[in-house]
């Protein structure tokens, strides 16, 4: 018997999947719905407002049901960039992951920031949403994020 | 040992699908249930104990992190459970230790199972290479052991029969049961399609989703109201596929229930017990587990069945709340069947209230009958 099929007679193919279908619930669902209209719906509790929405307070566990529209721009509070992108990465050029905190949230979303220069970011810079062509419902309505000059 | 109670139990409509709600919604609906019943707020809640079933299930990996603001975990002890299908009861078992310890004056437990956003058989049953895909699902898996359990004790094929109709009345009664069937009898049973000799369709329980939660307490919370007061608990466990075991009257399902017998100081559990929700996923599990957990002989727990005894009103009512055959959340079974077993005994059970129940006995297994839960419940300390 040759190395090589010594080696294979060791392996077998083991292939598990199964397409999970995941029920979003009041909250996080007309926060996806307001995505796929270009609106930035966040959960307000006094005076915190949370972006992505929050079904329940993180901090007193309340529920959370009044929504607020908030605008398509917002400050990077943290990043990091990715120079040579992985084919399992949604953007295929260089760009950041980062914590956006958007105009009128005191939380941050996670996206990502492109059509720029690592050099060009820093925390504190403007950024505006750019949307998605297609509309699916999911956090990739937002394609990604630029930064803006103010 | 510190005494402990039960002072609120909280339960979700069981469904086949709750697409109303999120995974965090569904527990949170079970949680805020069993805070308003036992009327405490997040500041009497000293620690929280989560459990469910496989992650495989729904998908979600240590579901106990992203749920941790809907459970009201933050900045609080966290625990997350896992024992197969036994896992309600073993988490109950679980909380409750965490109060009798003497460590936590107030502990909030929570249990779920959102069957629709996955399928558990397939979750169950996956393709491995070494061996060919049978794709059986628990049924399947529990069949042979039914088949033996008749082959032992030559046991009519109608005992599963009654019981799947018997357990669906109940549910009737009960307005969280997923199932509710109109009409449902012996002969609705028989006249359903063979699943897994010899289960029919109607002897297995369904898919449901749903969550179950209990706010477990010591004296400080509990003395001087309605409480279901732990007197015996504990939890066994076997091999999967270890020589010697008997899969028909597992041994770690005997021990458990001894041990907490012993606990509870009971000496005949028939006459002493008033009344038990165990975990009778398939039709013939109810006289199997009658004698499993010594209520009475091997050989007699189908003519407990056949009798009648096993009946909302009779000497012994099992499932009163119409048990897994009627809602199977399966995260969450085990945990039901332990907050209705309290209830009894709160006297809060409503429309399937066993008269003067004073002490009840709550039952859970899990994975190929190899892990067992149980605790008995009393309306005194």
């Amino acid at each position: 018997m040759s190395e090589k099929n010594k080696s294979d007679m060791l392996r077998a193919p083991f292939k598990l999947e199964y397409d999970y279908e995941r029920s979003t619930g009041p909250i996080i669902g007309k926060f996806f719905e307001g995505l796929s209209n270009q609106q930035i719906l966040g959960t307000k509790n006094g005076d915190n407002v949370y972006v992505p929405a929050a079904e329940f307070d993180p901090i007193t566990y309340e529920h959370l049901s009044e929504f607020v529209e908030l605008p398509e721009t917002g400050t990077v509070k943290s990043f990091t960039w990715i120079d040579q992108p992985r084919k399992h990465h949604l953007i295929n050029k260089p760009f950041a992951f980062a914590l956006i905190q958007i105009d009128g949230a005191t939380s941050s979303i996670l996206h990502m920031i492109t059509n720029c220069n690592e050099s060009d970011i820093e925390v504190g810079s403007r950024v505006k949403v750019s949307w998605s062509e297609e509309k699916t419902e999911t956090i990739k309505d937002i394609s990604h994020f630029e930064l803006i000059n103010e | 040992m510190i005494d402990a109670a039960v002072i609120g139990v909280g339960q979700t409509k069981y469904d086949s699908k709750r697409r109303d709600v999120s995974v965090g919604g569904l527990v949170r609906e079970a949680i805020d249930n069993a805070m308003k019943h036992a009327n405490v707020d997040w500041d009497a809640i000293d620690a929280v104990i989560l459990g469910k079933a496989p992650d495989m299930f729904e998908g979600i990996m240590m579901p106990e992190l992203s749920l941790a603001d809907a459970i009201g975990a933050v900045g609080k002890p966290v625990l997350r459970v896992h024992t197969a299908g036994s896992v309600g009861g073993s988490t109950s078992v679980i909380a409750a230790t965490h109060v009798t310890s003497g460590n936590f004056d107030t502990v909030l437990t929570v249990t779920f199972e959102k069957q629709s956003e996955s399928n558990a058989t397939w979750a169950l049953s996956p393709k491995y290479p070494y061996s060919p895909h049978i794709n059986a699902g628990a049924g399947g898996y529990f069949a042979p052991y039914m088949r033996e359990y008749i082959r032992r004790y030559n046991a009519p094929e109608n005992i599963g029969w009654i019981v799947a109709a018997k357990d669906r009345q109940n549910a009737l009664k009960n307005p969280y049961a997923h199932l509710q069937i109109p009409n449902i009898d012996e002969k609705m049973v028989a006249d359903t399609p063979m699943l897994w000799e010899p289960l029919r369709y109607l002897e297995s329980c369904p898919s449901s989703d749903g969550a179950c939660a209990l706010v477990i307490s010591n004296e400080k919370l509990a003395k001087g109201r309605k409480a279901a007061w732990i007197k015996g608990m504990a939890v066994r466990s076997e091999g999967t596929l270890s020589a010697g075991r008997d899969e028909v009257n597992p041994q770690g399902g005997q021990d458990c229930a001894s041990d907490i017998y012993k606990q509870a100081g009971i000496l005949n559990p028939k006459d002493e017990i008033d009344c038990a929700e165990i975990y009778v996923p398939f039709s013939w599990y109810e006289p199997m587990w009658l004698e499993n957990l010594h209520f009475c002989d091997l050989g007699e727990g189908w003519k407990l069945t056949e009798n009648g005894t096993t009946a909302l009103d009779g000497d012994l009512p099992i499932n009163m709340s119409g048990g897994v055959l009627s809602s199977n959340p399966i995260g969450a079974s085990g945990m039901i069947r332990f907050g209705e077993a309290a209830l009894q005994v709160m006297h809060q059970a409503n429309e399937y209230q066993v008269d003067g129940a004073k002490l009840a006995m709550g039952h859970a297994y899990g994975g190929a009958s190899q892990f067992f839960a149980m605790w008995v419940v009393g309306n005194e300390r």
